[in-house]
C-alpha cells in the first residue's frame, strides 16, 4: 500500500474552509453554553422550586440523550418551523447540549466557595445580586477554570458531530474528500492531526488560565 | 401529533434499541480490559508502558470519536483490513473507551491512602498479591462515579454509528422520518428511549455506590 501525502497539500484550501467552519460551531456553542450554563447553574441554585425544577429538568435531560439527537431535533424540528440555516441549527443543538454540563461545572464551582463569604457579604449588608457577581463568582472561576477547559475541550471535538445534518466542516469535508480521491488514509490522518493541534492548544491554554487564577499568597 | 407512526415502527425500533445495547456492551468490556491495562503501565515503574499509556490517552482523546469512527470504516479497508461497520464501530469505541477508562482506574488507584501501600509491602505481599487483593478492591468505590459516566457518554456516542451505517437504534429511526417526513414524533420517542437507558444506568451507578460503600 502506497500512501500519497500530497493529497493532503492539494486539498489544503478545502481543509481549512472545513476548519473554519469547525472553529465557527466550536465558538458560537461555546458561548451559547457557557451563558445558557451559567442561567441554569444559578437557577439552581434560586430560592424559587420552579427554577431550582426547571434546572434540574434540563441538565437530566440534555446529558440522558446523545448530542446527535439533539441536533436532529435542532435541525428538523427547530430549523423547519424557524427557517434555520444548517449551521445555526448547528449552534443551537451543540449550544443546548454543552449548557448541561457546563451548568453542573458552574454550579459545583460556586458550592466550592467558603460559606464564611456568603456570611461576610451578608454581614456587611450587600444585597445577593451583589455579593454573588462581586464575591462568590470572581472565587469560583479558580474551581471552575480546570473542568470547563476539558469540557470544552470535548465541545470542540463534539463540533465534528454536526456532519450528520449536512454541514460540511472539517470532518464533513475530510468524508467528502476521500470518497472522491480515494485516499481515506491520508486525509483522515491530516483531519486528525488538525484536532489534535485544536486540543492541543485547549490544553495549553488550559495551564496558562490556571496559573492566572491560581491563588497569590 | 400523529403518534401512529411511532406505534406502527415498534418492532423496527426494538430492533435498532437491540443493536445499539450490543454495541454498548462490546465496547465497554473491550475498552474497560484495554483501560485496566493502560492504568496499569501507566503506573508501572517501566518508563516505556507510561509513554505508551501516556501517548495512547493523548492521542484517542484529542481526536473526535467521529473521525476514529471513519477511520476504522474508510480507511482501515484500505489499509487491507476490512471489518464489518459493526466490529469496525466496536474498535471505535473500544479505543475510545479504554483512553477515558484508563484516567478514571489510574486516578482510582491512586487515591488509595498511601498507608495501604506501605502496610502491604511491610505484610510482605508480592506486588501483583496486593494490587489486586488491596488496592484495586478499594479504588473500586472511588472509581464507580466516573467510569458510569462515561459508560453513559459511550451509550449516548454510539448514536455516531449510524454515520457509518450501523443500523442501530438512530438509524432505524432516522429511515422511520425520511420516509414519512414526520419529525417530531420519531425523535421524541428516540430521545426518550435513550433518556430511559441512560437514566437506568445513573440506577445502576446508585445501586453500584451503595454495594461499594463502606461498612463502619
Amino acid at each position: 500500500m502506497e500512501l500519497d501525502w500530497s493529497v493532503v497539500l492539494r486539498s489544503w484550501d478545502l481543509l481549512w474552509a472545513g476548519t473554519r467552519i469547525t472553529l465557527l460551531l466550536f465558538g458560537l456553542s461555546l458561548v451559547l453554553a457557557t451563558v445558557l450554563g451559567l442561567a441554569l447553574a444559578l437557577m439552581r441554585l434560586s430560592r424559587f422550586w420552579l427554577l431550582r425544577w426547571f434546572s434540574i429538568g434540563y441538565v437530566w435531560l440534555f446529558r440522558g440523550i446523545p448530542v446527535l439527537v439533539t441536533l436532529f431535533f435542532a435541525f428538523f424540528v427547530l430549523g423547519r418551523r424557524f427557517g434555520l440555516t444548517p449551521v445555526q441549527a448547528g449552534i443551537l443543538g451543540l449550544g443546548f447540549d454543552a449548557a448541561a454540563y457546563k451548568a453542573e461545572i458552574i454550579r459545583a464551582g460556586i458550592m466550592s466557595v467558603d460559606p464564611g463569604q456568603y456570611e461576610a457579604s451578608e454581614a456587611l449588608a450587600m444585597t445577593r445580586r451583589h455579593y454573588m457577581f462581586r464575591i462568590i463568582i470572581p472565587q469560583s472561576i479558580r474551581v471552575i477554570v480546570p473542568t470547563y477547559m476539558s469540557n470544552t475541550i470535548l465541545v470542540l471535538k463534539a463540533t465534528s458531530v454536526a456532519v450528520a445534518i449536512g454541514i460540511v466542516e472539517l470532518t464533513g469535508i475530510t468524508r467528502q474528500l476521500s470518497n472522491s480521491t480515494t485516499q481515506p488514509i491520508e486525509l483522515f490522518t491530516a483531519a486528525a492531526l488538525v484536532y489534535l493541534a485544536l486540543t492541543t492548544v485547549l490544553v495549553v491554554l488550559q495551564g496558562v488560565l490556571e496559573r492566572q487564577f491560581a491563588l497569590k499568597t | 401529533m400523529d403518534w401512529q407512526i411511532v406505534w406502527e415502527s415498534v418492532p423496527l425500533i426494538w430492533k435498532g434499541a437491540s443493536t445499539t445495547v450490543s454495541l454498548f456492551a462490546w465496547a465497554l468490556l473491550i475498552g474497560t480490559v484495554g483501560a485496566l491495562a493502560l492504568a496499569l503501565m501507566r503506573l508501572a515503574s517501566f518508563k516505556p508502558f507510561v509513554w505508551f499509556a501516556v501517548f495512547f490517552g493523548w492521542l484517542f482523546r484529542g481526536i473526535p470519536l467521529l473521525i476514529l469512527l471513519f477511520y476504522a470504516f474508510f480507511a482501515l479497508p484500505e489499509a487491507g483490513w476490512v471489518l464489518s461497520p459493526f466490529w469496525a464501530a466496536v474498535l471505535a469505541f473500544s479505543l475510545w473507551t479504554a483512553a477515558y477508562q484508563a484516567e478514571v482506574i489510574r486516578s482510582g488507584i491512586s487515591a488509595v491512602e498511601p498507608g495501604q501501600w506501605e502496610a502491604s509491602e511491610a505484610l510482605g505481599m508480592s506486588r501483583l498479591h496486593y494490587m489486586r487483593r488491596i488496592i484495586i478492591p478499594q479504588g473500586i468505590r472511588i472509581m464507580v462515579p466516573p467510569y458510569t459516566s462515561n459508560a453513559m457518554t459511550l451509550l449516548k456516542q454510539t448514536s455516531l454509528a449510524t454515520l457509518v451505517t450501523v443500523p442501530e437504534m438512530t438509524l432505524l429511526t432516522q429511515r422511520i422520518f425520511s420516509n414519512n417526513f414526520k419529525f417530531i414524533e420519531p425523535i421524541f420517542a428516540l430521545a426518550m428511549i435513550y433518556l430511559a437507558m441512560t437514566t437506568l444506568l445513573l440506577i445502576g451507578q446508585a445501586l453500584a455506590e451503595r454495594a461499594f460503600r463502606l461498612r463502619v
